[in-house]
Order: C-alpha cells, then sequence, then structure tokens
C-alpha cells in the first residue's frame, strides 16, 4: 500500500513540476531559515556547557544599593575573595582575577600585545578547558609562570612543546611557561590568550599587594567560585548576603553579596532591580518566534496550494472511494505525499543552510556548522520535519478525503469555491508575518540610525587610542613633543579610560545639598592636560584644567553629573572625593562615551599629573592618515621598544557600540525579505492557479470586449485586498512589540504612521509584481483556446 | 441477494422536498442480469448509488447479502461493500497517475491481499481480459473501449458477487459497446456474477435477465426477458 502511495505521490510531483517546485522550494526556504535560526539559538545556549564543571560555576556580583534603587556590579575586593573561600565549606575552589587585560609578551625576536587573564592559582581546578601540556594542578602554582593557549604557544614559539621555556612580560619579568591550553572554542564566555597567576600581580605591583589586606568595599577585582557538588546556590545565598554589611566603608555596607551562575553568564546579563532578568536572551527568543513564523508560513503555502489544486486530486479521491477505500486510508495516503514532499525540503533545506552558513557566520561572529555526526540533531530535526509534514499536510489530507465520492465522480462540486475562504485566512495569516516583519526590519535600522546621526558629544573623527605602558608613560613628555613637532599630531592626551568607554565609577564622598546617607556614584576619568582640546569636548560653564598645579585639587564635570548633583550654580563649590577637598572650576557639554542609545553618563574628571592607561591623539587635518600612522608608528617604536605599536580608531570603537543593534537589524532584514519571498512564491502559484480555474471566465469576458488592464485588474483586485487586510492586522502588532523593544533604549525613536503607510505600500507592490505575471498571461491568451476547451 | 424497501431520496430546496427516488421497492436475487432504464431525472443514477452504497437514501430500508446496511457503520458498510460490489462507469474512472497494472491492483490494496497473491490475481485478470500487453500503460495511452475494459478488470478483480454498471458503454461506439455487453453477459452466465446495469439503449437492456424502467423516482414497470 506504501509503495502505491509513493508511486502516486511520485508521479504526481514529476507531472506538475511547476506547482512542485514552488512547494517543495517555498517549504525547503521556510525549513531552511528555521533550521539556520535553531543552530543558532543552540549555539547561543551551548555557551561554556563544554565545562565538566559547567552547572556548579559561579562568579561573584554585587547588588549596591543606591537610595533605594539597586545597581549590581561585578567588581568585588579580595578580603571578599579570602572570607568566601575560607569561611564557606560549601564553596569548594575561589579564585580572583583581575578581569581581561592587554599585556605585551615577548619571545626574543617576536612581540606580541594579546588579552589575557591573571587569576587565582585554583581557576584551572574550576575551568577544566582541556590542557594539551602541563597539568591544571600546578600549572598556576608558581607566580612567575604563565599558561598559554595553543593559539599563542605557535605564534610565539611556533610549537605546543613548550613547557619550561620562558616569555618574557611587559618587558619586566621572565615568567616559565607550565602550561598549554587548547584554544577557547567560540562559544565560551570567558576569552583570553593565556593565563598569568594572580600571585605574579601580587608580587609585582604595589596596589595590588595592599588590596590584599584591604576591606571588604575596596572593589577592584573579579571572583569566580565552584560549589562542591551537590550544593545548590539556594542553600548557601543566605549564608552569604549580608557578608559585607559589618564593615564600616559604604561600598560594603551597602552591598549584598550574590551568585551568578554559569550557565546564565552569556544570555542573561542584563541586570535590573539586582536580578539578572533579560539579555542576549530576549534576542534569542525573537528569533526563535521569527523561525517558528518563517516555517508556519512556508507551511501555510503548502497547505494553500495543496488544497488549491485539490479539485484535480478530487476525481482520485472518488474513485478510490469507491474501488473500497476508507477515509483514513485516503488521510493516510495524502499525509504520505505531504511526508515525502517535507523530507525532500528537508534535502533542500540542508543545501541552502549550508550554502547560507559562511555568509551567516560571518555576518554573526559565530562559528555554526551542521552537526552532521550527532545523533541528538538527526533525532530532533526528522521529528521536527515528520511534525510539519503533519501540520502542513493534515489540512489537505482531511479534506480531500472528505469529498462524497457521488458529487465529485458526477463532477457538480466546486471544489476550488468552497474552500476559498479558508484559503484567503491562511493567506492573511502569512502576509501578516512577512508585513510585519518588514515593518520591524525598518524600525530598527531607522532605530539605528538615529542613534548613529546623534551628536557624540566630541569629535570621533581622526581620533586615535593606544594603550599605555610604564615605558610609554616615562617618555611621555618626548613622546609628545616629537609627535607635535612630526607634522603627523595635532594634540594629544592621556586618560584612564578611552574616550569611548569610562572604566571606573566611584562615590563622591561630600557636595552642597547631600541628604543625610545618600550615595551618589558617577563615572570617574583621569585626565591629564588637553585632554578636552584633543577630544573637541566643549566648555558649557567656568573653564577646563589649564595644568596649573592647583588643578589636581579642581574638579570638572559634565552636565549630567551636575543635574545628578542637583547644583544649581555650580562653579567654585566645594566637593570632596577621595577624602580631598576639592572645588568645582567648570562644566563640560555631555558626551556620549558610553552607550549612544542612553543618556549621558554622569563624569567626574580628575586632573591627574601621573602617567594614565590610554593615550589618546588626534591627526593633524590635512595629513594622509595612512602617511601620518607611518610616522606615528617610527616615533613611538623609538620611546618604546619592547612592544609593537598598536592604535585602534575612535570611531571604529565607536561604531562597534552599534554591532548588536546592526546585527539584529540585518538579521531582522534577512528573515523578513526570506518570510516575503517565501509568501510571495505561494501567492505565485495561488495565482496561477486562480488564473487557470478562471481561464472559461476570462474567455467570455474578453470576447464581450473586456481590456487586458481590465482582466488584469479583475484578477488581482482579490490579492490586493488580502494584503491590505493583512497590513491592518499586523500593523498595531508590530507596534505594540517594537514600542516594548524601544524602551529599552532612552533615547529612541518614535513610530509614527509612516512606517506602516511604506510596509503596505512595498508589500502591494510586490504582490502585484508576483500576481501579475500570471494575471497578464491569463488575460491576454487567446480566448478562442480556452472557450474551446470546454 | 438485496431488498430496498420504501426508499426516498429527495433534497431539501427551500423547504420544499425535491424527490429524487420515491418510495420505491425491489428484490433482486443472486444471478440476475437486472438492466434500469428511464428518462434523464428518473432516478437511475441515484438507486444504483444507493444499491451500490456510495449514497445512502433519506428513508427507507436497504438489506443487503443479509444485513441491514441502513444500521451498519460506515467501517461496516466499507467492509460489505469490498467483498461484495465492484463498480464501472461512465466515464471509466481511472485514476490518471497509475498504470493499467496499479489501476486494477489497487482494490486489492484496499482488501489487503498479500503482494504475491495481487500480482497473480492481476496477472489472471489481464490474461482473462487480453490486455496484458497494455498493463504498463497510463489511462491517457489507451482507447476509451479499453480504458472500459480496464475499468471492468479492475471492479471484477476482487471477485465481487455484484457488478454495477452506471452507463458502461454510454462514452463508447457501438462496436465496442457490444463487445462490453457480450463480456457481462459472459460474466452473468458463466461466473454467476449479479450485474445491475443503468443504460439508456434498449438493445443493451435487452442483454439482462430483466428490465426495470424508472419514471419519476418510481418503478414504472418491470419485465422479465
Amino acid at each position: 500500500m506504501i509503495k502505491n502511495y509513493f508511486k502516486i505521490a511520485w508521479r504526481n510531483l514529476v507531472n506538475n513540476k511547476v506547482y512542485s517546485a514552488i512547494n517543495i522550494l517555498g517549504l525547503a526556504g521556510g525549513m531552511a531559515v528555521a533550521l539556520l535560526i535553531a543552530l543558532w539559538v543552540n549555539n547561543e545556549y551551548s555557551y561554556d556547557k563544554f565545562l565538566p564543571n559547567y552547572g556548579q560555576l559561579y562568579q561573584v556580583w554585587r547588588n549596591f544599593n543606591s537610595n533605594g534603587e539597586t545597581l549590581t556590579f561585578s567588581s568585588t575586593s579580595l578580603k571578599l575573595a579570602d572570607a568566601l573561600r575560607n569561611n564557606f565549606p560549601e564553596i569548594e575552589y575561589a579564585a580572583e582575577t583581575d578581569g581581561n587585560g592587554s599585556h605585551g609578551l615577548m619571545v626574543g625576536e617576536k612581540k606580541f600585545y594579546l588579552n589575557g587573564s591573571q587569576v587565582g592559582s585554583d581557576f584551572l581546578k574550576m575551568f577544566q578547558y582541556p590542557m594539551l601540556q602541563g597539568n591544571m594542578k600546578d600549572a598556576l602554582k608558581d607566580p612567575y609562570s604563565i599558561v598559554l593557549t595553543k593559539a599563542t604557544a605557535i605564534a610565539l614559539f611556533g610549537s605546543v612543546n613548550v613547557i619550561n621555556k620562558t616569555v618574557r612580560i611587559d618587558n619586566k619579568n621572565d615568567l616559565k611557561v607550565t602550561g598549554v591550553l587548547d584554544d577557547l572554542p567560540g562559544n565560551s564566555s570567558l576569552q583570553f590568550k593565556y593565563l598569568i597567576p594572580f600571585a605574579y600581580m601580587e608580587a609585582t605591583q604595589a596596589y595590588v599587594k595592599q588590596a590584599r589586606s584591604g576591606s571588604f568595599g575596596a572593589n577592584a577585582f573579579l571572583i569566580y567560585v565552584k560549589l562542591k557538588s551537590g550544593v545548590s546556590y539556594s542553600q548557601l545565598a543566605p549564608k552569604i548576603k549580608n557578608m559585607e554589611k559589618g564593615e564600616n566603608n559604604i561600598n560594603a555596607k551597602n552591598s549584598e553579596v550574590i551568585l551568578h551562575p554559569m550557565r546564565d553568564w552569556h544570555l542573561y546579563n542584563s541586570w535590573k532591580n539586582g536580578v539578572a532578568s533579560g539579555g542576549f536572551i530576549e534576542y534569542v527568543r525573537i528569533f526563535s518566534i521569527i523561525g517558528v513564523l518563517v516555517l508556519l508560513i512556508a507551511c501555510i503555502n503548502f497547505i494553500n496550494l495543496t488544497t488549491a489544486r485539490s479539485e484535480k486530486r478530487a476525481r482520485e479521491v472518488g474513485i478510490r472511494k469507491a474501488i473500497g477505500s476508507q477515509r483514513k486510508q485516503l488521510i493516510f495516503q495524502f499525509l504520505t505525499e505531504s511526508t515525502i514532499i517535507t523530507f525532500i525540503a528537508f534535502l533542500f533545506s540542508l543545501l541552502f543552510v549550508q550554502i547560507a552558513l559562511t555568509p551567516f557566520n560571518a555576518l554573526t561572529g559565530t562559528t555554526i556548522g551542521i552537526p552532521v555526526q550527532s545523533a541528538p540533531f538527526w533525532l530532533i530535526t526528522i521529528s521536527c520535519v515528520l511534525f510539519t509534514a503533519l501540520i502542513a499536510g493534515s489540512k489537505p489530507a482531511f479534506y480531500l478525503s472528505s469529498f462524497n465520492p457521488v458529487k465529485v465522480l458526477k463532477g457538480t462540486i466546486q471544489i476550488g469555491r468552497s474552500a476559498s475562504y479558508s484559503r484567503k485566512i491562511l493567506v492573511v495569516t502569512q502576509f501578516s508575518c512577512s508585513i510585519a516583519l518588514i515593518i520591524g526590519t525598518i524600525v530598527i535600522y531607522r532605530q539605528i540610525q538615529y542613534a548613529k546621526n546623534r551628536p557624540p558629544g566630541y569629535d570621533i573623527n581622526r581620533l586615535l587610542t593606544t594603550s599605555s605602558n610604564s615605558d610609554l608613560g616615562k617618555n611621555y613628555q618626548a613622546l609628545k613633543d616629537e609627535l607635535l613637532q612630526s607634522g603627523a599630531v595635532q594634540s594629544i592626551t592621556q586618560a584612564s579610560s578611552p574616550a569611548t568607554d569610562i572604566y571606573l565609577h566611584n562615590n563622591i564622598d561630600q557636595w552642597p545639598g547631600k541628604f543625610g546617607g545618600e550615595t551618589i556614584e558617577m563615572g570617574v576619568v583621569y585626565i591629564t592636560g588637553d585632554y578636552f582640546k584633543t577630544l573637541g569636548m566643549q566648555v558649557k560653564q567656568g573653564r577646563e584644567y589649564t595644568g596649573i598645579a592647583a588643578d589636581t585639587l579642581n574638579l570638572v564635570f559634565n552636565e549630567s553629573a551636575i543635574k545628578r548633583l542637583r547644583l544649581k550654580e555650580p562653579l567654585s563649590q566645594p566637593i570632596q572625593y577621595n577624602g580631598n577637598k576639592m572645588k568645582i572650576v567648570g562644566v563640560m557639554k555631555d558626551a556620549l562615551m558610553t552607550s549612544p542609545f542612553a543618556k549621558a553618563d554622569p563624569t567626574m574628571f580628575v586632573y591627574s599629573t601621573y602617567p594614565q592607561d590610554n593615550l589618546i591623539y588626534r591627526l593633524a587635518p590635512n595629513v594622509n592618515p595612512h602617511s601620518a600612522i607611518e610616522k606615528i608608528s617610527s616615533i613611538f617604536a623609538k620611546y618604546n621598544p619592547a612592544y609593537p605599536f598598536t592604535y585602534k580608531f575612535v570611531d571604529d570603537d565607536y561604531n562597534q557600540k552599534f554591532s548588536q543593534e546592526v546585527l539584529i537589524g540585518k538579521l531582522s532584514g534577512v528573515f523578513a525579505a526570506l518570510a516575503i519571498c517565501i509568501s510571495c512564491l505561494g501567492l505565485f502559484g495561488l495565482a496561477a492557479y486562480i488564473a487557470e480555474q478562471r481561464t472559461k471566465e476570462i474567455g467570455v469576458r474578453k470576447v464581450l470586449g473586456a481590456t487586458v488592464s481590465q482582466l488584469w485588474f479583475l484578477l488581482s483586485k482579490d490579492f490586493v485586498m488580502l494584503v491590505i487586510i493583512s497590513c491592518i492586522i499586523a500593523s498595531p502588532i508590530a507596534h505594540y512589540l517594537l514600542q516594548n523593544w524601544l524602551q529599552k533604549y532612552d533615547y529612541r525613536i518614535t513610530i509614527g504612521p509612516g512606517v506602516f503607510l511604506v510596509s503596505t505600500f512595498v508589500a502591494i507592490i510586490i504582490t502585484l509584481l508576483t500576481i501579475s505575471f500570471q494575471a497578464v498571461k491569463a488575460a491576454i491568451a487567446n480566448p478562442v483556446k480556452s472557450l474551446r476547451s470546454e | 441477494m438485496l431488498s430496498l424497501q420504501h426508499i426516498s431520496k429527495y433534497y431539501q430546496v427551500s423547504g420544499l422536498k425535491n424527490f429524487v427516488l420515491n418510495d420505491l421497492s425491489l428484490e433482486i436475487d443472486e444471478g440476475e442480469f437486472v438492466s434500469i432504464m428511464g428518462p434523464s431525472g428518473s432516478g437511475k443514477s441515484s438507486l444504483l448509488n444507493i444499491v451500490g452504497m456510495l449514497d445512502e437514501p433519506s428513508e427507507g430500508y436497504h438489506y443487503f447479502a443479509g444485513h441491514a446496511v441502513h444500521q451498519l457503520k460506515e467501517k461496516q458498510r466499507s467492509a460489505l461493500y469490498k467483498q461484495y460490489i465492484g463498480f464501472v462507469f461512465q466515464a471509466y474512472h481511472l485514476i490518471d497517475e497509475l498504470t493499467v497494472y496499479e489501476n486494477i491492483e489497487t482494490p486489492l490494496i484496499y482488501q489487503d491481499f498479500k503482494g504475491a497473491e495481487r500480482k497473480a490475481m492481476v496477472a489472471d485478470i489481464l490474461d482473462r481480459f487480453n490486455i496484458v500487453g497494455k498493463k504498463d500503460l497510463f489511462p491517457a495511452q489507451l482507447s476509451g473501449g479499453q480504458q472500459q475494459l480496464v475499468g471492468i478488470a479492475r471492479a471484477l478483480i476482487a471477485k465481487p458477487k455484484l457488478l454495477l454498471a452506471d452507463e458502461p458503454t454510454g462514452n463508447l461506439n457501438s462496436k465496442q459497446g457490444e463487445e462490453i455487453m457480450e463480456l457481462f453477459r459472459k460474466l452473468n452466465k458463466e461466473d454467476g456474477v449479479t450485474i445491475i446495469q443503468v443504460t439508456h439503449s434498449e438493445k443493451n437492456a435487452e442483454y439482462g435477465s430483466r428490465i426495470i424502467n424508472l419514471l419519476d423516482g418510481k418503478i414504472e414497470s418491470s419485465k422479465q426477458l
């Protein structure tokens, strides 16, 4: 019996090539989108799962009570690390780290600036990254040791057999290689090129050594912990929550200690009221929904095309019933057919995904592949395919099998007409989804454009950043003089943060008008002379630093900071910061140093006479950037011989801030285009069918004198109506969802009616283009032929 | 073999009953060859469809081979039908996508015959009908007479006790028609198949053992030959 069904299905496919192609390609497109999104979603969920102790690893965070508002910080003190390690039997290991920083690694003539972490000695026992050389127990014991990743080892030594060889770090100390890790996969939350024992930091940097004996609240480090197996966070949470409260220090007193599980690091990284409630997971959810929608659109095509063709199949149903088939056998037959078509479509979709993966990976910065060897993958996808076959095939199966044999064999049943109502609903559903995606794409792009056009408050063009180090810091004045003299550089300064970020946040101790017990926390940037001039920031009130000795006790704020401090007349007001009594001398206009979508961060600029970590300089206006950088490079090499010259353009960094939104915009654009393509493919098939069904009517009308354009209008207007209805349905839904999405941006567009009108217009044009081919073909056909065939 | 008692079939058209069959009773014995005649709209096909269980009467009692058909569920009716009845259509109604062989085989598939058995039965009937050479052709490649031959072969493949034919020669020329009628007579005489045919042709009607004339949904006359 099955063989018979296969035969019928196959011959039907072969005999109706255009229809089959539309059906299979449409379904394959939908499945490819769904599969691609599923692979991507799976990749997002796979983060860190390769680590053996995945479920027991946590990062320590603090919920800081700032006048009733809960702010969540990752920076913690070494005292907290020691207390967690020593006082809680539930905690197996704790490791402190400086996070991720750039250091110079040198082996012989080879020098690189690479990102790495300085980590507590138990780090590798907790995060058991696959080790190629050395062992995790001893690798981080000796303060003067280093663990490299495979790529780093090969870059430095050309080999991974490098145990006991030495690497010179920051041109200061020699470290012995004690281990080599395999390269970290793309789905690892922590990314580093090498690990250095935290003990090295303590041995070589005085402030770290002091921090070890410091108090709770001296927050400058990150802490990871591993709970003993069998211990859950909920058991430990109440014990650690208040452990900092006893300290006489506002940072500690207002902090609650919490743990953030590793399984949430990647997807839940946005904190609200002390809970990691959202983050990237929102996009994962949105795209999961889009994947399902696109697949649904493709299934609707399948249903529509199959039921539209039911007239052709009705006779077969009648005969089969007349020669003894039961209804359920017919249902089974049609489901077999849809399963065959779905499987063919699945094979095509695998091909499409394989082709699309390269550009998709480039777009999203992932390294996704089809997991050909994974049994669960095939199990899940094939069940999904079967499920799709069931969804897409059940309506035609139940509908077709319901025909009364007497009626269909007599030809008295008008199948196409009776089914048209439900078909219309399906078309409207399909187009509503597509149009909503179009609207979404337009709004996302407009929001990105809106934020890009927002003046950043400083000039990001021709501005460069280079990380400083001890040699550069020592030689800063000579470097500066020579750079300015060379004519390549217009202006140069040093600061504790690059122009596109604020690394440090701190509390203001005292200011006029402070309420009892109030704390105000704001961004702090330590700067040297020429900072505002180099960045192109503008004075709103008072003056900027002039470089006089007294400036170390003067302060410059930005507008937002003044607003937060509630100062009406800010100039000359006394401020106490870091135990120093200082006064305000100037207010700068706001600049967007963090998010271009948010309000400007309240920021305080502190004048410093010490070297800072970042050199920021602007190229002279009329030089060729390429030759200027060559010149600059040779000057840097003179004052910083141990390191290669590296730099970043600030405008690149600034545009990087849009990367997530641009990615989302591109993805939704691609998926919207695919959704509309698949919908149109279905529409094309449907229009072909309708035109065929109305051949006689068109012939008669033509004989009676209808023009081609009248006939075109006749055949098109129904579809255009459906698309307009779809727009009316899609617009409020899209408006609601997008309004929700926009809420997370302080600086956002308002959605006007224009977007909806444009989307409607676009949808109608696309619809007309799709169906006009069929409509015109039917309209220009010779009526004699169509009437004779009756 | 079958008995229809007070069978009516009507359609409600704006509250009025439009009768196709009106209180019709009919007995047919095993081995009979009945021809049903009558003008268009007299209810011939409706009667045949009811006898063949493709359609249900609006009122009345229908007994077939000792079963009260009007009380059976779809599944039981389908089982009864498959076992006893073969249907031949005026427009042949072969499945276009299947070959001659596969068209004839299909009813056997629905009756759960094993593959080898099916093969033997189809080969046998192809041989009997002299269409072995055509077994791999599709319906569109055959003449009308050949298509109807396939249609009859298909109707007979499962060895039904009752063959129902709705104007089996209506689409054929007279020579082809005669051949089909000869075949029917042979089936009736030699194999003992009960046949009920609907026809417009006096000549074809006379192949049967009884002629029933319908008019306005009632039996006008019944003549034993």
